[in-house]
């Protein structure tokens, strides 16, 4: 009955959704091996046990709560030695995290830390015998690997998505434990945060693209394109090469062969017939929608999704309904 | 540190001595008043800055992959590899932070077998100085495997900053860089983004979901590095030509008993064709469907 | 001896001797460029120094500036032999050919020595006056040069006005010489009237006359941009004999060489052949009237790319030679673009060809379309120059425009300028039932004819179209050809253009070695740069095969009549097609196109655009622009499509995938609804069944 021990992931005093997803994850996979306990540390400034509930919800048996107001923002240091030593002092089959930004940052240093197999970004994980064996999505998706991890104790990170959060309700015991190091002098310090969504998200960072072409056929109607992103909240507007070179938007918004190359995870092609110049530029994105008047227009080639008709009409539709979907949930 | 480097060449004419100094015992920048900190910058404006930059030769991202006959690796037949691309971002990085600093010296690392040599001479050829292959029989999953033979050798190595790609487009784990930071012991920042190193110390930015961290680090630290940073160099003909000549150095590498290995290796599902699912306003409400329920982007 | 005899031969020694030696400067000059064998084909060069040069067949593309030059050129020719005859009197006077010539060729030569004067004179004050009253564009340089212009027509013109005076006068005097055949010195003598006083001593006057300003004419020349009348034959018979279907040819390139940089960056890294075109640069400016990049506003102007180097040389060279004759050279050294030249030796040493006289802007502002060239009276090369130049930027410097650096790791890594999937290359012919070579050979089968797709026709969707259709022509025709489908990737032509000689290297060795393993012998493709490319350049390589572009191929099914077309006569269609560079201004191919369009289309008015064939503007995607921003200027592709629809043709024909994207790019920013056919598509669309 192997016990698994979760980072449950916070910014300031609150919980993140992925801290859910993986404790969800090793409710599972504890239950699918005879039902150990599940441990969520978490380090937050203040107010840890509080948190108790909501993990607990979520089939965490114990919240070990780590409190020290450096933990206001992420001390990579001492979070990373405190899981390792937590890891150590008891027996656990395995350590988890989420494949965030933090998790990304933290997964390693415990492993190095505790000398422990490691894995990246896990879809599916099961323990078989001696061995934890996980799948994880190699070569930017396009191959799945089948990876196993030999050793006592293992650590992982599980793909953001790919473990929903399941209720599994319990109450949750409250231990409290010291920071192994002192968060207050890491070689690392955070010295600000900025936060996101005030100015302008930039093509290469964002989920989404909601990009114009020449099938817009005036500059003032690139407002519907805007209008989309801003229902999406997380989108940035791009462009072809026709619409910068004719004015309606800088040249910094080119996406293509000659301007920015992306990969989203939606892209959606506005009155853009998809010459090769663009194409170059956004095939890899995840998921691709096109909305164009002309049904013969090779972007329909590329995009899983697909709506023929006046982009006037159609675009200010999905904005309304896409704005509706944000809301409801 | 910096005050440290400026005796030692001064003095003895060692400037390779510089860097490592919290793995030496050496108290770090932070430790002293901030006025020697300034005041030894304003002396020694390029200070020799010696960086590692460790690569990762993997196939191009266009490819379209097959499994080969074993079921448990790609088919590398008819694949063109090159560095990897966030490898070359932080090849980029590296060349930068010496072109501005002054003096300095650039060394890539690789752990693999014979054909990192062709991505250890690319580095060089964009301007890397030197080069060494950390040589294994076959590229591995064994992320902190490969993390303690490349801290072995960086150990005495006497580099102020190790850059690492974010993660590579093959393992994709991103694991290398951050273990050997933490086996090393020194500062590490994951991600960077925008990445300055100026009087021994450095300043990083990282993306996080919807918000940005600017992070501070006193040198020696490691730091992988993030797309968007710097468009990596097209190497010149001369530097292909340079390259040949700049010295490539082979050791074996300790790499141990993996521990992480390959069961199997599996395509996923074709991506669906792409499909027209209606014409105008009529179709809005499908396509709002399929993006929560198929796509899962809304 | 008489004294007159005496300062005449000292002043013809002066003379002729500091030319010589200025002749000597001018060539050790050419020195310090590189090497290049220029001494073959023999025969190519006579003819073309006779069609070129005596019989100007460039000079008269300019219908009204080419009579005018032409009759000054010509009368230069033939008074040459009178001027010869002057300066022997210098010495024997009252010599004439009368006395060793048979009468009757003695009379046609006086007459023409009285005719091509009045030709020239009237020649020259055309000249003048377009130059000072009319003003045309292209001749706009700098105030310097048009002072040095007005000179020398000047002194042409003092040339023959003394030449006719001293005649009159001699006439006047009595002289027994000036027959009637002279009958312009005869009217001159006439006008000046019987009362003219001392006759033969003014005669003598206007004689030294016009010794002195022959001799003056000959010494400015070579601190003159008229040098070129000095060196515009000897350039033409050195120019490019790369023939017929071989024209701009890239030279190959040593990259194992050790040298300390490739391509050029000054005047010592061009050869001497580009320094020659430098002195043989009247600056008309012909080849910049026709440039598609200076005509839609971008900084490139052709002509100033060769009075830079020029100019260069004149700068660097004294130094370099340790000329001792390095006193100013004013007309030669101005420049154009307000760029003044190096004032101090310092300078000259610390400053170079590239970025001090000619911007990275300006090179990349290209399209090597070759207008420049074919238009040059002297057969100057603009575009080696610009090609050179380009090397050395991304060869040695690794400097070009960002947005081509995708291209170039596409080309590395993926066999083609845009990141598509090799696996995806033979998409097109997905149920076509075409075979790959390997394929082929695999059964036993040895294809007649390889269709080399390119990669355009292989990954652009609307390019498909024109493989897709072109490959049904040659299905309906039984053609046994196959396709290399994955195992075909770019052949660098792109790399090549844009200065990546090691890239292009790279991939052409390797095509070269694929085609080989197959045992290629004949190839087909539909895209004039592939054409080009393997046709004309491979065979520095060791790669030799025959290639046809599809419309010259198309036109021979049809002349054969294998193509099965439908009877229907379908409605009468008004065609402008429009001429891609590499098929025409490379290969010589204008016609094989039009006839395709004829033979196909029962009913058709081909109407041309005011510049077509050899004269046709550029789409713009040449040399590595479809790779690179317009941001300058007009874009070039709107400017042509305006063109072509000014013609008021419904339909555009071409014959370039390249164009086929520029030309329907230029449609859609004009909001036309014109549609655009490649001439595979046009024939496709006509096939029976």
């Amino acid at each position: 009955m192997p016990n698994i021990l979760v980072f449950a992931e916070t910014r300031g005093s609150a919980l993140r959704k992925v801290a859910f997803e993986v404790v969800s994850a090793a409710r599972a996979l504890a239950d699918a091996n005879g039902g150990g306990q599940v441990h969520a540390l978490c380090a937050v400034p203040s107010g840890g046990a509080a948190l108790a509930e909501q993990l607990g919800k979520h089939g965490a048996d114990v919240v070990v709560a780590v409190e020290h107001p450096a933990f206001a923002n992420y001390a990579r240091e001492s979070v990373a030695a405190t899981l390792a030593e937590r890891a150590r002092s008891s027996r656990y089959r395995a350590v988890l995290v989420g494949f965030s930004a933090q998790g990304r940052d933290l997964a390693p240093r415990v492993a190095a830390k505790l000398d422990a197999p490691v894995a990246a970004d896990a879809t599916e994980i099961r323990i078989a015998g001696d061995s934890v064996v996980v799948k994880h999505p190699v070569y930017a998706n396009k191959v799945i690997a089948t990876l196993q991890l030999d050793g006592p104790l293992v650590v992982l990170s599980t793909r953001p998505g790919a473990f929903p959060a399941k209720e599994s309700p319990r109450t949750a015991a409250v231990e409290s434990l010291a920071p192994a190091s002192d968060p207050g002098s890491e070689k690392v310090t955070v010295k600000e945060m900025q936060e996101g969504g005030k100015g302008k998200i930039d093509l290469g960072d964002a989920p989404v693209i909601i990009a114009g072409g020449r099938g817009l056929k005036a500059s003032e109607n690139f407002k519907l394109v805007e209008d989309l992103a801003a229902a999406f909240g997380n989108a940035a507007v791009g462009a072809t090469r026709a619409v910068t070179d004719d004015g309606w938007r800088p040249h910094s918004d080119q996406i293509g062969q000659t301007g920015r190359q992306v990969s989203p995870q939606l892209y959606v092609a506005v009155g853009i017939s998809g010459a090769i110049q663009h194409l170059a530029g956004m095939r890899s994105s995840k998921t691709i929608v096109a909305i164009n008047k002309d049904k013969e227009a090779p972007i329909f080639k590329v995009a899983d999704y697909g709506i023929v008709g006046d982009v006037l009409e159609v675009v200010p539709a999905l904005t309304q309904a896409v704005r509706e979907a944000k809301a409801s949930g | 540190m910096t005050t440290r480097l400026f005796v030692l060449s001064a003095v003895s004419g060692f400037p390779a001595f510089s860097g490592f100094s919290a793995v030496s015992g050496f108290p770090a920048v932070s430790a002293f008043p901030p006025f020697q900190v300034i005041f030894i910058s304003a002396c020694l404006p390029g200070s020799f800055v010696k960086i590692a930059v460790c690569l990762k030769r993997t196939p191009d991202s266009e490819s379209r992959f097959k499994i080969a006959a074993n079921g448990a690796a790609i088919d590398e037949s008819g694949l063109k590899f090159d560095i990897d691309d966030f490898a070359s971002y932080a090849v980029e990085v590296a060349l930068q932070i010496n072109e501005k600093q002054g003096p300095g010296e650039t060394v890539a690392f690789a752990v693999g077998p014979d054909a990192v040599q062709e991505t250890l001479r690319k580095a060089m050829s964009m301007g890397v100085d030197r080069a060494v292959q950390l040589k294994t029989d076959a590229s591995t999953y064994d992320g902190l495997a490969v993390a303690k033979a490349l801290a072995a050798e960086l150990k005495a190595g006497g580099f102020d900053l190790i850059l690492f790609g974010k993660h590579a487009f093959d393992t994709s784990g991103g694991i290398v860089g951050t273990a050997t930071a933490e086996l090393l012991g020194v500062a590490c920042v994951t991600a960077a983004s925008k990445l300055e190193i100026a009087n021994g110390k450095g300043t990083a930015r990282r993306e996080l979901e919807g918000v940005a961290e600017i992070d501070e680090f006193a040198l020696p630290a490691v730091v992988t590095i993030d797309e968007g940073i710097a468009r990596p160099r097209y190497p010149s003909l001369k530097g292909i030509m340079a390259a040949k000549k700049k010295p490539l150095e082979t050791k074996p590498a300790q790499l141990g008993q993996p521990r992480v290995t390959v069961k199997g290796m599996e395509l996923p599902p074709d991506r669906p064709p792409g499909r027209i699912i209606g014409e105008g306003v009529a179709a809005v409400p499908e396509l709002v469907r399929l993006l929560r329920s198929e796509a899962k982007v809304l | 001896m008489t004294t007159s005899i005496v300062v005449f031969l000292l002043i013809l020694t002066a003379g002729a001797g500091f030319f010589a030696l200025n002749v000597q400067r001018l060539v050790r000059y050419l020195r310090i460029g590189l090497p290049e064998n220029r001494t073959n084909d023999a025969g190519v060069r006579v003819k073309n120094v006779l069609g070129i040069g005596i019989a100007q067949s460039k000079i008269f593309r300019d219908p009204v500036a080419g009579p005018m030059h032409a009759a000054i050129f010509w009368g230069f020719v033939v008074l040459t032999a009178g001027t010869i005859e002057i300066l022997i009197q210098g010495v024997f006077d009252g010599f004439s050919y009368d006395a060793i010539l048979p009468d009757p060729i003695y009379r046609f030569y006086a007459f023409s020595q009285d005719a091509f004067a009045v030709l020239v004179l009237g020649a020259i004050g055309f000249a003048l006056y377009r130059r000072l009253v009319l003003h045309p564009r292209r001749l706009e340089g700098d105030k310097l040069e048009h002072t040095d212009a007005v000179i020398i027509l000047s002194m042409i013109g003092g040339l023959m006005v003394t030449l006719l005076l001293t005649n009159a006068y001699a006439y006047l005097a009595g002289s027994t010489l000036i027959g009637p055949e002279k009958f312009a010195s005869r009217f001159t003598a006439q006008t000046l009237g019987r009362s003219a006083v001392n006759p033969a001593f003014w005669s003598s006057v206007f004689w030294w006359g016009h010794v002195l300003i022959l001799l003056a004419f000959l010494n400015y020349l070579p601190y003159s941009k008229h040098l070129h009348v000095v060196t515009s034959l000897i350039n033409v018979y050195f120019s490019n004999t790369n023939g017929p279907g071989q024209k701009g040819v890239m030279r190959p390139m040593d990259l194992e060489a050790e040298v300390e940089h490739f391509g050029a960056s000054d005047v010592d890294q061009l050869t001497w052949k580009n320094l020659l075109d430098g002195y043989s640069c009247t600056e008309c400016g012909r080849c910049t009237a026709a440039c598609p990049a200076n005509i839609t506003g971008k900084s490139l102007s052709p002509r100033k790319i060769v009075i830079n180097t020029r100019q260069r040389l004149m700068e660097k060279a004294p130094l370099e030679t340790g000329d001792r004759m390095e006193f100013v050279h004013p007309r030669l050294v101005h420049g154009e673009g307000g760029d003044a030249g190096a004032a101090t030796a310092t300078q000259v040493v610390t400053e170079r060809l590239l970025d001090t006289y000619i911007t990275e802007e300006e090179l990349w502002a290209c399209t090597s379309c070759r207008a420049c060239v074919q238009e040059c009276p002297v057969s100057i090369d603009q575009l080696d120059i610009i090609n050179q130049m380009r090397r050395y930027l991304v060869l040695t410097e690794s400097r070009f425009p960002e947005e081509i650096q995708p291209a170039f790791q596409s080309l590395e890594r993926n066999g083609s300028p845009w990141a598509f999937s090799r696996a995806d290359r033979a998409r097109w012919a997905d149920g076509m039932d075409i075979p790959t070579m390997a394929e082929a050979m695999e059964r036993g089968q040895r294809p007649d004819i390889l269709f080399w797709v390119g990669c355009m026709g292989s990954f652009d969707d609307r390019a498909k179209k024109i493989t897709v259709a072109f490959a049904r022509i040659l299905k309906a025709c039984g053609i046994n050809f196959a396709i290399l489908g994955q195992e075909e990737h770019c052949h660098g032509d792109p790399a090549r253009r844009m200065g990546n000689e090691y890239l292009y290297q790279m991939l052409a060795k390797d095509t070269i070695g694929t085609l080989d393993r197959y045992e290629v012998k004949t190839i087909v493709t539909s895209c004039p740069h592939c054409f080009h490319q393997i046709g004309n350049e491979f065979p520095d390589f060791g790669g030799n095969y025959e290639v046809i572009h599809h419309s010259t191929f198309i036109e021979r099914l049809l002349q054969q009549n294998l193509v099965p077309l439908q009877g229907e006569q379908g409605k009468r269609l008004t065609v402008a097609y429009h001429d891609s560079c590499y098929l025409g201004r490379y290969n010589d191919i204008y016609d094989a196109p039009r006839a395709t369009l004829k033979r196909a289309l029962p009913v058709v008015d081909i109407v041309e655009a005011p510049r077509s064939r050899d004269r046709g503007l550029c789409c713009g995607a040449g040399g590595g622009r479809m790779w690179m921003e317009e941001r300058q200027g007009k874009r070039i592709n709107v400017e042509r499509t305006e063109e072509l629809l000014s013609t008021g043709a419904d339909t555009i024909a071409v014959a370039c995938p390249f164009c086929m994207t520029m030309i329907s790019d230029g449609v859609k920013a004009v909001a036309s609804e014109v549609p655009v056919l490649d001439i595979a598509e046009v024939v496709a669309g006509q096939l029976s069944s």
